[in-house]
């Protein structure tokens, strides 16, 4: 039918960077620990929108463009808990990237992330390492029990 | 025009947005990431997200004129096309990118051009009517900031 108006401007969330709104039960929580998240996606308005969201829950993240910027992120040192990759990137794909961070002993949840679902794809991510699979948008319905399941 | 009214109208002209098929509730999600922070987010994402479609479009143009077509090329910008839509809640464009996608899997160019022509309509309402919305709460604001004592 359409949203229903509330509110003539937008107004968001505001709180601490350790506190989680979470929306779907009308409750706030806090994380217990410290999050962090990178975020890979060659789209830069998809890489602006899920970095925010992240964020707006207090995860601490970053985004990238490519699975290679990616992959180097990684072999520097840095970690992640969470880790987002967009299936369809240039040169190094989702899978391939996967592949490559799951090689290098990273133990973050992996998150593949497609504009349209197929099996096949869905295959090949968690055949090279990804914990699971979905079909944009990131949405608070998906981000906050994987949010809810690291800070466990 | 008095307050009460400008604000009203801003309200009525956003649901209209929803009404319409034009935004869904992912649209939503990104109003609710607004905050005293981040201010201007909204129109932000939609300014990135206008630059982003644009230069896809230009490409799915310049695709759509060679021949023989490559659907493999134009599959793959609209899946960029579908992605970027999906995420910034334009429903009716979202829409179409899933359409165009087909007719491209059953290599059907006469569908995709069709289809192209429907989500370029689609795609101009759509900014269009942002545009005009946010003209709207930009004049709401500023009446606010006015309206403050000194």
């Amino acid at each position: 039918m359409g949203a229903e108006v509330d509110h003539v401007s937008p107004m968001g969330m505001s709180g601490g960077s350790a506190e989680v709104n979470d929306k779907s039960e009308g409750l706030r929580f806090s994380c217990k620990n410290k999050l962090t998240a990178l975020v890979v996606d060659n789209g830069g308005v998809c890489r602006v929108i899920q970095t925010a969201l992240l964020r707006s829950y207090g995860v601490e993240t970053e985004a990238v463009e490519t699975g290679e910027a990616a992959v180097e992120l990684i072999a520097s040192g840095a970690t992640f808990n969470l880790i987002i990759i967009e299936m369809l990137l240039p040169v190094l794909n989702g899978p391939e990237t996967a592949r490559q961070i799951r090689a290098m002993g990273a133990q973050s949840k992996i998150l593949g992330i497609t504009a349209f679902f197929d099996e096949r794809d869905q295959q090949e991510f968690l055949a090279a390492g990804a914990d699971e699979f979905i079909e944009k948008p990131l949405s608070l319905e998906i981000v906050i029990p994987i949010i809810r399941e690291l800070d466990n | 025009m008095e307050r009460s009214q400008l604000l009203r109208q801003v309200a009525h002209q956003r649901q209209t947005l929803f009404d319409e098929g034009l935004l869904d509730e992912q649209f939503v999600q990104l109003e609710e990431l607004q905050d005293r922070t981040n201010p201007n987010f909204v129109e932000e994402i939609v300014t990135t997200y206008y630059q982003d479609t644009s230069r896809l479009i230009l490409n799915i143009e310049q695709e759509l004129e060679r021949r023989p077509l490559d659907y493999g090329r134009l599959d793959g910008y609209m899946y960029q096309f579908k992605g970027s839509s999906t995420s910034f809640g334009a429903k009716k464009v979202k829409a179409e990118c899933s359409l165009f996608r087909e007719y491209c899997r059953a290599g059907n160019g006469e569908g995709c051009m069709r289809t192209f022509q429907q989500l370029n309509r689609e795609y101009a309402t759509l900014k269009r009517k942002l545009e005009a919305y946010f003209q709207l709460a930009r004049q709401a604001r500023l009446t606010e900031t006015a309206s403050r004592p000194g």
